[in-house]
């Protein structure tokens, strides 16, 4: 789904035409088709033939059909000169965009209820706040017009839209909440403990909340139940982010490691060691692919994870980190926002935009708003938003998040996506691994033992199968005992072959040993033979 | 031999026809001589043939039997039914059966003189003529002769009453000489006739027919066929013909069935077949195809006109009961109805009776288990309950009477006074193993019951009893030991005298016995000495009781002396400690004792005992001890010196500030000592003791000085935990450190490290040589395998290379169920599989006008089509079948085809129509 909403700007019909429509074609064959060559099987040869015929016809339907699915095209700031782009302002920009865009920039100014978290619907439509002195709002972000408002007297640490803007929880004083957007509290999610950190899993409806203990939690949403808990082990954190690509948790720790974790894996998938200090910020790209952190040591890094390699390293502090749509990251530092991101060569990540709050407004949040080309930010004095050119994604699927959903869509959407819910197991690193063949495991392979008492098994069940009784002097004891005895020797042939087998790969494997420690030819002469 | 009796049923027949069959006989004479040689195959003896034509004597019915005649020649002919070599058309003797032809026996001689000569048409007929002629009078005397050996024969047999093969002994030779198998005529041509000049011709037969009506046209046919004749082959065998006729079917089909090929490998290579073809499937209900049927035949117009018939259908609309009449029926066919019934049904009911008293019986196999169970289940009553007992015994105690009453199985039955009478050793196994049986049995029953024995036994051994009492013990003793003597050799006698007869007779059971019998013998002499021996001595020493229980040699020295008997006893124990330490070690330990004795002086016995203990501690402890004695016996300035070595590990060295700390308790603890070590050496001995029971490593040490100088230890761990404290406080300074480790943990974790290999003490260490070898080379080979095989693994970890990553290479069970556990079937690489199934198929991932080309069925098909046969068409077999769909039945033009590939498929189609 994903890869049909990239963009690509729009195709002009001239010469480079097919050269971008190959470009298309090959994103939507998702991969090399099969060599052919190397399958000998004739029949098996033929039917993938025709697949792959097919996959073909498919992804050049498909990538003809872009051009009518995806529309728009994402703009980006140029500079002209010796112009930067960090230079530009944001009032600068608001002069050049249109009344619907200008709307995105404003503050909102609460200054008791101090530093606010912000969490958006994946639509981008919504957004919920949470004041640290338990001030909670929910807003259309389209209308810009306050749904609900409410106290809950209470430290709230974070704040998290569940599967759409009717259900969001809040981490407070000693347990999460859920409430709805009446503001009803439906749930009080005891077992969580004083959550720090919340996100929630939207393709299999898990929440997962780290709490002051270093605990994570794992809740299925849809039927209460706690998938799986774990203690960390390293110590309390409030860095925490889902990898959108294939839900596995990542969490920063004060040892300068960084741990990924899934509900069905009792210690960490992954853990590296990426900051000498403290981790104080992470986040991800959408693709999954690349991992910003940010350390106490004025470093922010990336991550490819696909090597777990560093592809670049930036100084700097940064309090939190967010990946845009478009891979735009945004670090922020006490009261100034960072934008890194390079729109002609995607993978070296320098200074696009900047933006400093008022002095002594810290920045506890900052969120860009999906589908739109705004960052959210939250502070010690509110929030506010600002607009990035080029971060939001130009094109939306419906399917996918619909910012002008209707109720009924809305409706329509839950009862799908509870459907296609995916079962807390589908969390693993590389996901497009479900389905393939299961990698060789030593557990599989049998002892010796175990496999000596399956033949004597085997063998024990010949000699107790009763024999039938037959006519004609054919169940004489001789011929009884004949029948047994070859029953015996088929039953054991399996195995002895198997055993065989093995035997002589050790032999193999024992000789080519044998053959690379060797001397060179001319100095074996002088070998000492061994004393045996 | 066909002649010979020809020439009997002649004599027989005695009359017109006898001059006919000499004539054949010269005949056959002269056959013979010349073609005697040739022939072959196995005829019966002649002897043979008599009797055969004996057994089936002929019914001289005058001159009308000829046809038996024949008959019996068939008779004959049917012995070399494998003479069929040669068809029977071919050799022309098939005719000979035809009674018809056959009837010519009757026939007077010149009609048959002018037949043969017929036969032989061309020229050999004047020498059998002639030799007719010549050779008559000696064929007369020969006739004669045979005639006469015949009479003789008959004579004979008539007297003996034999068979007459038994008379014919000489005559066989003679009768060699004539052989022709089958009597000459127009359908047994002789030899030179068949093969020589003599052949018929077809001009031949053609003769009598000149002048004839159509004999132009024959002729003209005759030689037509003569001109352009050719040879006829043999024909081949029948299974070669057969063979070929297959070859050339298979040949023909082969070539029929390949112009298929293409088709079917079009359908094959397919990805979809349709058979979608709109076809009209007919009614769907039963009422609708009633209602469409119309009366075609006769027979259902006729039916048709009685069933719709206005007047019935009305008459049964008015009253349909009425139409049918009830049946009358007469009084006694309804009697003799009942009466039936009545007689089966009791006939079922004896039958019943009989089956079930049949059922009920048991096999004897089920009695004779049921007996066997019935006793045991009686015995093991008669074991639990003195009731049944009692009845028991009554019951065995009205058999015996019974037995000695009428001593039934005292081989008084007259079957066992037969078998006495012939001799015992005469008869065989069985015989003799069931007398014997029955006298056992006989034994069993008169034996006395136990009770009774009970009682006299008692009676016996009360006496005995009471005449011991009156005695003195060693008299006692001795009386015991003669009556044991007369009772062994009595019981010895008795078995000489059983085995007489039975199984125990036999040889080698005769020497078992014996050997049994001189070792109770040998036993009992020994035992009669020992017993003497012992009275002897019984009368020196009063205690002949513990005598009794042990043996004789332990005996002999144990009453004397009691004191040195314990200390033997008490030898063993130190030994014993000694040997689980090493031998330097218990010297030392002795040593050690010393020192411990020495300065205490007045220790007591007990503390010796305990001292010798020592020798289970260890080398190490001994140094303890060694120093623990110096303590005792100078304390000074030296314990502390002692005490830190004690103290130096690991943990004492960052110790330095807290010198003066640890040396004060010690001193404190020696000072104790001072005071206590005199009177509590021992005490201080067991906590060495208990250290060493826990474990033989250095930790002993500490804990040793854990039980002495209980103060220092625990400060000594408060260290540490500052360190911590630091290295907390600074965390996050070495994190890469940490890291290491804990990547550590975890490779040991999943990747556990082989155990170090130990030796178990006093394993492999009985010599010195063993000693010096030190590890068994296989468990230090294993060892290092393991090591290696733990190096590759975590060489083949995907974070061997990465240095500051740990991936997690646990096994998580449950993706386990997402990932499929083999590769299917037709595949056979991993990676085109994998690639196989990386595309999506859903509608959410494809263009609609994809989805139905991907997701399509193999099969498409509407329910209630019927498949027809697939129906020949013309196929390009280099054409590329492209994704289409095919089928014997193609999709009809009013299907409305999805996709691309259909389309073409129907092109395809309508191009076909065209060819």
């Amino acid at each position: 789904m994903s890869e049909e909403q990239k963009d690509t700007p729009p195709t002009d019909t001239q010469p480079g035409m097919s050269k971008e429509l190959d470009a298309k074609v090959k994103k939507y064959l998702r991969g090399d088709g099969i060599n052919l060559e190397v399958v000998k099987d004739k029949k098996l040869k033929g039917q993938l033939a025709v697949r792959e015929e097919l996959y073909g016809k498919s992804a050049s339907v498909a990538a003809n059909a872009e051009k009518w699915l995806l529309p728009s095209e994402g703009g980006y700031l140029e500079a002209e000169g010796i112009e930067k782009t960090w230079k530009i302002r944001q009032e600068a920009i608001t002069q050049d965009v249109g009344i619907s865009s200008q709307k995105n920039q404003f503050d909102i100014v609460l200054q008791d209820l101090g530093p606010y978290t912000i969490d958006f619907t994946p639509s981008g439509r919504y957004m919920a706040a949470a004041g640290r002195k338990g001030h909670l709002a929910l807003l259309d972000m389209n209308s810009l017009n306050l749904i609900r408002e409410m106290q809950v007297r209470e430290t709230v640490r974070d704040i998290c839209f569940l599967h759409n803007e009717m259900f969001f929880a809040a981490a407070q004083k000693k347990y999460p909440y859920i409430y709805n957007r009446d503001g009803i509290e439906l749930h009080c999610l005891k077992e969580h403990g004083a959550v720090l950190k919340m996100q929630f899993l939207r393709n299999h409806f898990l929440l997962s909340t780290i709490n002051k203990l270093g605990q994570l939690h794992y809740q299925d949403v849809t039927t209460g139940l706690m998938v799986n808990n774990y203690r960390t082990g390293m110590g309390r954190t409030d860095v925490m982010q889902v990898n959108p690509y294939n839900g596995v948790v990542a969490l920063g720790h004060s040892g300068g490691t960084v741990t990924m974790w899934k509900p069905t894996h009792t210690s960490p998938l992954i853990k590296m060691l990426c900051h000498h200090g403290p981790v104080s910020a992470l986040a991800f790209h959408p693709n999954g692919h690349l991992m910003a952190t940010a350390g106490t040591e004025r470093r922010i890094k990336l991550w490819d994870l696909r090597k777990f390699d560093v592809v670049q390293t930036l100084h700097g502090h940064a309090s939190t980190l967010e990946f845009s749509q478009k891979g735009l990251l945004a670090t922020s530092s006490g009261s100034r926002v960072e934008i890194l991101g390079n729109f002609s060569n995607p993978n070296k990540y320098k200074r696009y935009m900047s933006h400093s709050m008022a002095k002594g407004y810290r920045i506890k949040k900052v969120l860009f708003r999906p589908y739109e080309d705004v960052l959210g930010i939250g502070h010690s004095m509110g929030w506010s938003s600002i607009i990035i050119p080029g971060s939001g994604e130009p094109n939306f699927d419906t399917w996918v998040a619909n910012p002008f959903e209707t109720a009924k869509q809305r409706r329509e959407k839950e009862v799908r996506s509870l459907l296609d819910k995916l079962p807390p197991e589908t969390i693993m690193l590389n996901p497009s691994k479900i389905g393939t063949v299961r990698p060789f495991s030593k557990k599989e392979k049998p002892s010796k033992k175990e496999r000596e008492s399956e033949m004597e098994a085997a063998i024990a069940d010949v000699k107790d199968a009763p024999m039938k009784k037959k006519t004609k002097g054919r169940s004489k004891p001789s011929k009884v005992a004949n029948k047994k005895q070859e029953g015996i020797v088929r039953a054991k042939r399996p195995f002895l072959d198997e055993q065989m087998k093995e035997e002589e790969a050790i032999a193999k494997k024992k000789q080519k040993l044998a053959e690379e420690a060797e001397l060179p030819k001319s100095l074996q002469r002088f070998a000492r033979k061994q004393a045996t | 031999m066909a002649e010979t009796k020809d020439r009997k049923r002649d004599r027989r027949r005695s009359g017109p026809s006898s001059n006919r069959s000499k004539q054949r006989k010269t005949m056959n004479h002269e056959t013979d001589g010349r073609r005697g040689r040739k022939r072959t195959g196995p005829r019966l003896p002649n002897a043979l043939r008599r009797g055969l034509d004996l057994l089936n004597p002929r019914k001289d019915g005058g001159d009308s039997d000829g046809d038996e005649s024949i008959n019996s020649d068939v008779a004959a002919n049917d012995v070399y039914e494998y003479e069929e070599e040669v068809p029977q058309e071919e050799s022309r003797k098939n005719r000979r059966f035809d009674r018809v032809e056959n009837l010519e026996y009757h026939l007077p001689d010149h009609f048959e003189d002018e037949d043969v000569a017929s036969d032989d048409d061309d020229g050999s007929d004047d020498d059998e003529v002639r030799g007719e002629k010549g050779g008559n009078g000696s064929d007369e005397d020969g006739e004669e002769e045979i005639e006469d050996e015949a009479n003789h024969l008959r004579m004979l047999q008539g007297i003996t009453g034999l068979p007459s093969e038994a008379f014919q002994g000489k005559k066989k030779r003679k009768l060699d000489v004539v052989s022709e198998a089958y009597p000459e005529s127009e359908y047994n041509p002789t030899q030179d006739v068949l093969e020589g000049e003599g052949r018929i011709t077809v001009q031949d037969l053609l003769e009598p027919l000149q002048g004839g009506a159509a004999f132009g046209e024959l002729r003209k046919r005759v030689s037509q066929i003569e001109k352009n004749s050719m040879t006829m082959h043999a024909p081949l065998p029948k299974s070669d013909r057969e063979k070929l006729e297959r070859k050339v079917a298979y040949e023909h089909s082969k070539k029929d069935i390949t112009k298929w090929e293409p088709l079917v490998k079009r359908n094959r290579e397919a990805p979809t077949v349709f058979f979608n073809e709109d076809i009209n499937v007919g009614y769907s209900t039963v009422g609708a195809i009633a209602s469409e049927f119309q009366p075609r035949t006769e027979f259902e117009k006729k039916i048709a006109s009685v069933v719709y018939d206005d007047k019935i259908m009305e008459a049964h609309k008015n009253d349909g009961a009425k139409l049918l009449e009830l049946n009358l029926t007469s009084v006694e066919d309804e009697r003799s109805r009942r009466e039936r019934i009545a007689k089966m049904r009791s006939l079922l009911f004896r039958h019943e009776i009989k089956q079930k008293h049949i059922k009920k019986i048991k096999s004897k196999t089920y009695h004779r288990l049921m007996k066997k169970d019935k006793l045991k289940a009686a015995s093991a009553q008669m074991e639990m309950d003195p009731e049944a007992a009692k009845e028991q015994a009554m019951k065995q105690e009205f058999k015996r009477a019974e037995e000695r009453l009428t001593l039934k199985h005292k081989n008084s039955s007259k079957w066992a006074k037969r078998i006495l009478k012939r001799g015992l050793n005469t008869q065989d196994e069985g015989t003799r193993v069931a007398i014997a049986e029955q006298l056992n049995q006989h034994a069993l029953l008169t034996r006395k019951m136990n009770s009774m024995r009970n009682n006299s036994s008692s009676d016996a051994s009360s006496d005995e009893d009471d005449d011991q009492s009156g005695l003195s013990d060693h008299e006692v003793a001795s009386n015991l030991l003669a009556k044991a003597k007369e009772k062994t050799l009595k019981v010895l006698d008795e078995e000489e005298q059983v085995p007489d007869s039975g199984v125990l007779s036999l040889p080698f059971m005769i020497r078992g016995l014996k050997k049994k019998k001189d070792a109770a013998m040998e036993e009992a002499r020994l035992a009669l000495e020992e017993y003497e021996l012992s009275a002897k001595q019984m009368e020196d020493v009063h205690e002949a009781e513990n005598g009794k229980a042990s043996s004789s040699k332990g005996r002999m020295v144990f009453g004397a002396v009691k004191q040195p008997a314990s200390k033997s006893n008490s030898a063993p124990k130190t030994q014993r400690v000694v040997d689980d330490s090493d031998y330097e070690e218990e010297v030392e330990a002795e040593g050690n004792s010393d020192v411990g004795m020495h300065p205490v002086g007045t220790l007591q016995n007990e503390g010796h005992g305990d001292m010798t203990l020592h020798g289970l501690v260890k080398g190490d402890e001994h140094h303890v001890f060694q120093s623990f004695g110096d303590i005792v016996k100078d304390p000074g300035p030296k314990t502390t010196y002692d005490v830190a070595i004690f103290a130096s590990g690991s943990w004492r060295k960052p110790l330095k500030n807290s010198k003066e700390k640890p040396e004060e308790p010690s001193t404190k603890g020696s000072k104790q000592k001072q005071g206590i070590s005199v009177v509590r050496v021992g005490s201080l001995d067991k906590d060495p003791k208990g250290a060493s029971e826990d474990s033989g490593t250095d930790d002993d040490e500490v804990e040793m000085i854990d039980g002495i100088l209980s103060n220092e230890p625990r400060e000594s761990y408060e260290l540490p935990s500052q360190d911590e404290l630091v290295r907390q406080a600074f965390a996050g300074d070495d994190v890469e450190e940490d890291f290491e480790k804990d990547k550590l943990e975890i490779l040991n974790e999943e990747n556990p490290e082989p155990e170090k290999p130990v030796l178990v003490p006093g394993w492999g260490q009985w010599t010195n040589v063993q000693q010096k070898k030190g590890m068994p080379s296989w468990i230090v080979k294993e060892h290092e395998d393991a090591k290696k095989k733990r190096e590759e693994a975590l060489k083949k970890r995907k974070d061997a290379n990465l240095k500051n990553v740990i991936i997690s290479e646990k096994i998580d069970k449950k993706v386990e169920k997402l990932l499929t556990t083999g590769l299917p079937f037709p595949f056979t690489s991993k990676d085109v599989f994998e690639q196989s199934i990386r595309m999506p198929l859903g509608p959410d991932f494809n263009p609609a006008t994809a989805i139905g080309a991907l997701n399509r069925p193999e099969v498409v098909k509407k329910s209630g089509i019927i498949i027809k046969p697939i129906k020949f068409e013309e196929v390009d077999p280099h054409e590329r079948a492209d994704g289409g769909a095919m089928g014997a039945q193609k999709a009809a033009s009013s299907q409305k085809s999805k996709s691309g590939g259909k389309k073409t498929n129907k092109k395809k189609e309508v191009a076909a129509n065209k060819r």
